[in-house]
């Protein structure tokens, strides 16, 4: 504790209290945009088709347009990658549509176009409505699930907090995904739910770390405390959040494609997750009114249980 | 006064600690191997042709060539050919080009081998399967209409009932369909007797059925909401098998055909190009019956069919029998050479077509074929098609033939879908994916280029950060991702997918964290002035339950992805989870006994504190 300077818990006392608000903003922003823009379903979710192919030579994104709805008697979307070569195309369920390989063989020719078919995929739309349902329901499965964990684990206001900063996380990283229109697939579900566990692990660390501090001295105040397990985590935080978003970003940019997505989810998830351990995990519980004898106690009860 | 005996102990306790971690390692390294040896097809050729004549390995390579397949070896001896393919994706494409080209005396079987060395396959270790993502192929999702085959079973015991009602002569018996699962039967005007003869025959053959008095002659026949229940599980489990039959009879070897959820079917096939054949033969509904003609067109019971000359025929609603008494079918060609299909009868069929041609000589029988299909509303229909009315010559045991069929083709398919068992739901796919094996090859590429620059970055910063206890967890890191490959190859549900490779780049970044956490423990104990062994020792210990706790938070949502998710979200949850056991494992113990080798070594310094 002596270590601690009294300048530098203010300092991080001041930080924590911003950071908060901060954070109650982006919340507020994320939310704004997930009413009034909604989120970009992809194929999973909304059914219909969805054709990629790559072409020889790179392609405008008009062009390739202009080409396609001359084609396609139905409405349809289509987006490029890797410099105009590389062609996602979607349809809806009901639209007019021949068998795709064929198709695209015939536009190739009309076009006189070297296509090579990558994907092609087709979802029906009744699949789409229960993969909502379903989703819906292991994001609230595993929020129970954890939450039962936590409240076994540990005190009632520091498990609100981890709470609150998980919720945080998956709504910051849902409002990025409406504000900047990215598709949102059950890959990004699936990082979305792994997110939970790495957004916990922070939080839990650094309330494992006030739990234990806690119990040894129950004189200092909390919010020495509090600082005091934020700055012996700090360097272990960063670290793990380092080289975990150091592989992200290899995700990002070799990996491919159809992991983009996936790897926007983690990176922003990670970088929010360990900036909410720190504004909203560790605050919230001081917020709640948490004192030190709270744990005084709990370690009596916890003592008769440990072998 | 103990501590010599304890520190022996403690001696004891950390070798057989050692030996356990050296052989689980060594165990999972083995899995691991076969992962850097491909799978081959391997085709053989056996001639069971009268006149043998001397074949060239050339002669074979020439016909492979020419379909543009590469070989990698072709063996010719005297009485069998083995052909090893470059590539395993070519293997129903090779098999089809070779059975052309060749006379027929020849069979072409095929079989999957791994290269990997002799005395590695003595371990019966296999490489990870790969998903369609990685591999690439087709992926169909069917949905089994089993609330329509319910109706179908409804249906069927009210015409069974008036049939019953028929051949005992009991008079006004009225049935009517109440729902899908339950019917009503009116005996008001029957005699008293009736319901004595009808039921204890109806339930022989539907045992299920459970039979409620409504009113005064009125009884109500339904299925319980477990007889249900009960029905739909069956269903589901005839058409797996329905379905899995089909597939082989395609002759697709590996195959993955799971239920998924309530009622539909997961079906992948890694390597097939063509998708449009396998939909046909996986998606078709076809199912055929044998009726009688009807005497009476207004009669009790009888249905209306239109044959291809568009000619109205009455039909005796109930089925001589059905097409799953058939138990084996083959395409072939009559005197004239047209097309037929020879049909065999099980038992019960066999038993039921005797009976009937027995008492039905020169009277006319119908083949019926149906179909089920979607409308443009969503709706599933039903359509009938007569494909021939046959005057029965003879009686018929449990062999006999369909002719009158338009093309050899459709008297094959039809052979097959026989062959396969029909469907008694009617099957809609509801998802369709066409995977090109190219896609799959830049997919494997790219993620393990992905993982190759994050393990990179991941160890040299650990080597730059802890420096020698960085090597520490840099060997435990490598140790880790061999058994969590070697842990993939072992579980035979584990599937690798490409979110799955992406989980396994996660798991390197968060593996680091149990040593990071362990590393930082035992630098805080080292400040507080603990001895270099000691401060080893807590910090193991120590910061063993905060790893505990935060793993188990991200084992809890992988295990729920694991549970409702599907294909590559599936293939994502499994490497989560293993990701975090190998972690534990390595990130933990491993790391433990290395730093105890380690620190016997250099005891001067450690993490840049002195001790």
């Amino acid at each position: 504790m002596s270590t601690l300077s009294t300048q530098f818990t203010e300092d991080l006392s001041k930080v924590r209290l911003f950071s908060l608000y901060a954070a109650v903003l982006f919340v507020f922003i994320a939310l704004l945009g997930l009413f009034t823009r909604g989120l970009n379903l992809g194929l999973d979710f909304t059914g219909g088709y969805l054709t990629e192919f790559s072409t020889e030579r790179s392609i405008a994104q008009s062009d390739m347009d202009k080409m396609l709805s001359a084609y396609l008697p139905g409405s349809f979307q289509v987006s490029s990658a890797e410099n105009g070569t590389y062609w996602t195309l979607r349809q809806a369920d009901n639209v007019q549509n021949t068998d795709s390989k064929i198709w695209l063989t015939e536009f190739a020719q009309q076009n006189q176009l070297n296509i090579t078919p990558q994907d092609s995929m087709y979802i029906g739309s009744q699949i789409g409505e229960e993969l909502i349902n379903q989703g819906g329901l292991a994001l609230l499965t595993a929020t129970v699930a954890i939450l039962l964990y936590l409240s076994l684990r540990f005190e009632w206001r520091l498990a609100m907090g981890c709470l609150v900063a998980l919720f945080h996380d998956v709504i910051v990283v849902l409002g990025v995904f409406s504000w900047f229109g990215l598709s949102f697939d059950l890959t990004i579900l699936a990082s979305l739910l792994a997110l939970i566990g790495y957004s916990l692990n922070d939080s839990i660390i650094v309330g494992d770390k006030m739990r234990e501090l806690m119990r040894a001295n129950d004189k200092n105040p909390l919010e020495s405390i509090i600082n005091a397990a934020i700055k012996s985590t700090l360097v272990r935080t960063m670290i793990t959040s380092g080289t975990t978003l150091a592989t992200i970003l290899a995700i990002w940019f070799f990996a491919g494609e159809s992991l983009k997505g996936f790897a926007v989810a983690l990176f922003t998830g990670i970088i929010v997750g360990t900036y909410s351990s720190i504004a909203l995990s560790a605050t919230i519980p001081q917020l709640l009114g948490l004192k030190a004898d709270h744990y005084q106690q709990k370690e009596e009860e916890i003592l008769c249980d440990l072998p | 006064m103990n501590q010599p005996i304890n520190r022996q102990h403690h001696h004891r306790q950390n070798r057989w600690r050692n030996l356990i971690i050296l052989v689980t390692l060594t165990f999972m390294l083995i899995s691991a191997l076969p992962n850097l040896y491909t799978d081959k097809v391997k085709l053989t050729l056996t001639n069971s042709g009268e006149h043998q004549q001397q074949t060239t390995p050339k002669y074979f390579k020439d016909i492979l060539a020419q379909a543009n397949i590469p070989t990698d070896e072709i063996r010719v001896s005297n009485d069998e050919i083995v052909i090893t393919l470059h590539e395993a994706a070519d293997q129903k494409f090779a098999t089809e080009s070779l059975k052309q080209q060749l006379a027929d005396g020849y069979q072409v079987t095929s079989s999957l081998t791994n290269e990997a060395p002799a005395w590695l396959n003595a371990f019966a270790a296999k490489p990870i399967k790969l998903g369609l993502d990685l591999s690439g192929g087709v992926l169909f999702v069917l949905e089994v209409d089993t609330d329509r085959a319910q109706a179908d079973r409804i249906k069927n015991i009210g015409q069974e009932l008036k049939a019953i009602a028929l051949e005992n002569k009991i008079r006004a018996v009225n049935v009517s369909p109440l729902n899908n699962h339950a019917l009503t039967v009116d005996l008001t005007r029957a005699s008293n007797e009736a319901k004595d003869t009808l039921f204890p025959q109806i339930t022989k053959t539907y045992p299920e059925l459970s039979i409620k008095k409504e009113q005064e002659h009125k009884y109500l026949l339904s299925y319980t909401d477990e007889a249900q229940q009960t029905f739909r599980q069956e269903t589901m489990k005839q058409t797996l098998k329905t379905m899995r039959g089909r597939i082989e009879e395609l002759g697709i070897t590996e195959a993955i055909t799971q239920k998924q959820g309530k009622n539909r079917i997961r079906i992948e096939l890694p390597g097939v190009h063509d998708p449009a054949e396998a939909k046909r033969i996986i998606g078709a509904t076809a199912s055929l019956e044998f009726y009688q003609l009807a005497s009476n067109t207004a009669g009790f019971g009888v249905i209306h069919i239109k044959d291809e000359n568009g000619r109205q025929l009455a039909l005796n609603g109930k089925a001589i029998f059905s097409g799953s008494n058939i138990k084996n079918a083959v395409a072939g060609r009559d005197d004239m050479g047209q097309p037929l299909v020879n049909l065999t009868l099980d038992g019960i069929g066999g038993k039921k077509m005797s009976n009937f041609s027995k008492k039905n000589i020169g009277k006319p029988m119908a083949t019926v074929f149906s179909e089920f299909y979607r409308n443009a509303d969503n709706q599933m229909l039903k359509t009938n098609k007569i494909i021939n009315v046959a005057t029965i010559q003879q009686h018929l045991g449990s062999q006999f033939s369909i002719t009158n069929l338009s093309s050899h083709q459709t008297a094959q398919e039809l052979a097959l879908l026989l062959r396969a068992g029909s469907l008694t739901a009617p099957v809609t796919i509801v998802q369709q994916r066409s995977i090109e094996a190219t896609l799959g090859e830049a997919n494997i590429d790219n993620g393990i280029k992905a993982l190759t620059v994050g393990v990179s970055i991941t160890l040299l910063f650990m080597a730059f950060w802890y420096r020698s206890l960085g090597l520490v967890a840099n060997v435990a890191l490598g140790l880790n991702l061999l058994s969590l490959l070697g842990l993939m190859s072992l579980l035979p549900g584990a599937v690798l997918t490409l979110p799955g490779i992406a989980g396994l780049v996660l798991t390197v970044g968060m593996a680091v964290d149990t040593n990071v956490l362990i590393f930082e423990r035992i630098k805080e104990e080292l400040k507080r002035g603990r001895k270099t062994l000691a401060a080893i020792e807590s910090g193991y210990n120590n910061a063993f339950t905060t790893i505990l706790d935060a793993n188990i938070t991200t084992m809890i949502t992988g295990v729920i992805l694991y549970a409702i998710g599907y294909g590559a979200v599936k293939g994502f949850a499994i490497i989560l989870c293993l990701g975090i056991l190998t972690s534990m494992f390595t990130g933990v113990f491993v790391s433990k006994a290395l730093t105890g080798l380690l620190v016997r070594e250099n005891k001067a310094q450690l993490l840049g504190v002195k001790s």
